[in-house]
């Protein structure tokens, strides 16, 4: 169990491209909040089902269970998985106390701060494919606290396991690097 | 055991606890994992059901209906125009009484080709003499598909039965779900024996003409079938209560007792118009929402009964019948018939257009201003 429970219901949104693992980004991050003690609701929204095209996941986090559906407009946390999205756009709906965390390697000029690492740098070099988002996962353990890196071993186990256990422990690898190298 | 699922999940676990025996299908987003699940588990020897995909969703609800007269507990699932498809098997399906459940998962229909959920796939089915049930939880879905086999292959009702989920906010959104043991399911859901079934050994016709009078008895006959399965649902989901501690009713109501204006809707966005409600109620608003669950037959005693002393009204219809307006509103304002409630339609979340609290708090705020009927469109 977690730490401390916060008491009201944490929404985390997620923007990327088809292929870069958005939706089991969510998938695994709800996971690992379940592990820690929560309530969770994780959904994808796609159209054009192709590599390449936005993806949009969510995740929401309560103590109590999910009283609600549907597109995250004001969330708790951002994680951009693709710098070449237009961010004035998927940044959208922030609220003041709003976290943002963007993989990337550039000097991204926004009007907000945000957390960044290159989670894409990372995947290329330590799994061999730029399929960022466990990396990425990494780094926002970091910043989200609530959970820590060992529900997130055990989500990653749950739900890539499966399918992909050969991936499994080069993807953990990835995110402790990007654990250690995010900047805010 | 709790498991994190999404409804696509859910139905198909359903099938399995059912112990499913024929599952026809046809892929179609946003269905298509169900079928990929189902397919899955019989690559690994987890499903000893048949698993057929045919060429198209015709076949499959024609592979259906031959399958379920047989004797053989059947299951399928479709969306969009994929139900359309099948629509011609559907009233094949009820006429012959053959038992069998059917996912249908929310999606708008084309053109334009959209992805996103709304329920005129699925009401579009409502004439077609099979039972309905239109869930709102993964849970729900469940749930539901187990005990829709033992309302399907009741030997006083013998009806197809509809499950239904929305596409996305449903279909793809995981919760933590129970997943019932095998043994709990299986001391739940007999199997019982068709009387008159398809069977080589005894060969028959099943499907025969009827003309004028023999028609309409047994059109009659149908019809009676679908009012008497009101009592069947209803200790189906009393059993399930029961042995799960999951009550589920003919029309889910929330707050509603006191209420002065009321929300009346069916599907997965009901959990969003839920939380506006409670929004409402800490600003000392007295509002509820009604989500009907069991769409056909019909619950217009029930619907009246929880409705005729709220003044005012707003029936959701995620829907759009072109030239008439929502399904549901006509439905209701039947049930209300003769009753002096203000009963406003509005028209949302067409194609998936989303929704938000604030948007159910727009309307339950429009509604108790409204002084008479009205028919609205909030885009």
């Amino acid at each position: 169990m977690a730490k401390k429970i916060q008491e009201k219901m944490i929404s985390i949104r997620l923007h990327g491209r088809g292929g870069q693992g958005v939706k089991k980004a969510a998938q695994i991050l709800a996971r690992a909040a379940y592990l820690a003690g929560y309530f969770t609701q994780d959904f994808a929204l796609y159209g054009a089902e192709r590599r390449g095209a936005p993806v949009t996941s969510f995740v929401r986090l309560d103590k109590k269970p999910i009283g609600t559906r549907g597109y995250v407009w004001n969330p708790d946390f951002i994680i951009v998985l693709d710098d070449t999205l237009e961010l004035s756009c998927h940044l959208k709906g922030r609220k003041k106390t709003t976290k943002e965390l963007i993989n990337t390697a550039r000097d991204l000029k926004l009007d907000v701060e945000y957390c960044k690492v290159d989670a894409t740098g990372v995947a290329v070099q330590v799994i061999g494919r730029n399929i960022p988002n466990i990396a990425l996962l990494g780094a926002f353990v970091k910043i989200f606290k609530e959970i820590d890196m060992d529900h997130l071993a055990k989500a990653v186990e749950i739900e890539l396991g499966k399918k992909h256990p050969e991936a499994v422990k080069k993807n953990l690898q990835a995110a402790e690097i990007c654990y250690d190298k995010v900047v805010c | 055991m709790i498991d994190i699922l999404d409804g696509n999940a859910c139905a198909a676990w359903g099938a399995r606890r059912a112990k499913v025996q024929c599952v026809p299908v046809f892929p179609i987003t946003p269905t298509t994992e169900i079928i990929e699940t189902i397919a899955a588990w019989k690559a690994d020897g987890k499903f000893p059901g048949e698993f057929v995909v045919l060429e198209s969703e015709h076949s499959a609800a024609s592979a259906c209906l031959g399958a379920s007269m047989t004797g053989a507990r059947t299951f399928s699932a479709t969306s969009s125009q994929g139900l359309l498809l099948m629509h011609e098997m559907l009233p094949i399906i009820s006429g012959c009484r053959t038992p069998m459940v059917l996912t249908t998962v929310s999606r708008c229909l084309s053109a334009p080709i959209g992805l996103w959920p709304d329920h005129n796939d699925t009401l579009a089915m409502r004439d077609a003499g099979w039972i309905m049930l239109i869930c709102e939880t993964n849970q729900e879905v469940l749930d539901s598909v187990i005990m829709a086999y033992r309302i399907s292959e009741n030997p006083k009702i013998l009806l197809p039965v509809i499950v239904n989920m929305d596409g996305f906010v449903h279909s793809y959104t995981r919760t933590e779900v129970d997943v019932p043991e095998q043994k709990l399911v299986d001391k739940f859901l007999s199997h019982p024996e068709l009387e008159v079934r398809l069977d080589v050994k005894k060969p028959m016709t099943l499907g025969i003409p009827a003309m004028g009078l023999d028609y309409m008895r047994y059109r009659q006959q149908l019809h009676k079938a679908m009012l008497d399965s009101f009592d069947v649902v209803d200790n189906v989901q009393k059993a399930w209560a029961k042995v799960t501690g999951r009550k589920y009713e003919f029309l889910d109501e929330y707050k509603t007792k006191d209420a002065k204006a009321v929300i009346v809707m069916i599907g997965a966005n009901s959990t969003i118009a839920r939380s506006a409600v409670d929004k409402m109620r800490k600003k000392g608003k007295k509002v509820g929402l009604l989500r009907i669950r069991l769409f056909r037959p019909f619950p217009e005693k029930q619907l009246r009964k929880a409705l005729e002393k709220i003044d005012n009204i707003a029936v959701i219809d995620q829907n759009i019948c072109p030239g008439m307006g929502g399904i549901l509103y006509p439905e209701v304002k039947m049930a209300l018939s003769g009753c002096k409630n203000v009963v406003c339609n509005y028209i949302q979340g067409l194609g998936g257009n989303f929704v938000s609290e604030d948007d159910y708090v727009d309307i339950l705020n429009d509604v108790l201003k409204a002084k008479a009927d009205d028919r609205k469109w909030q885009m």
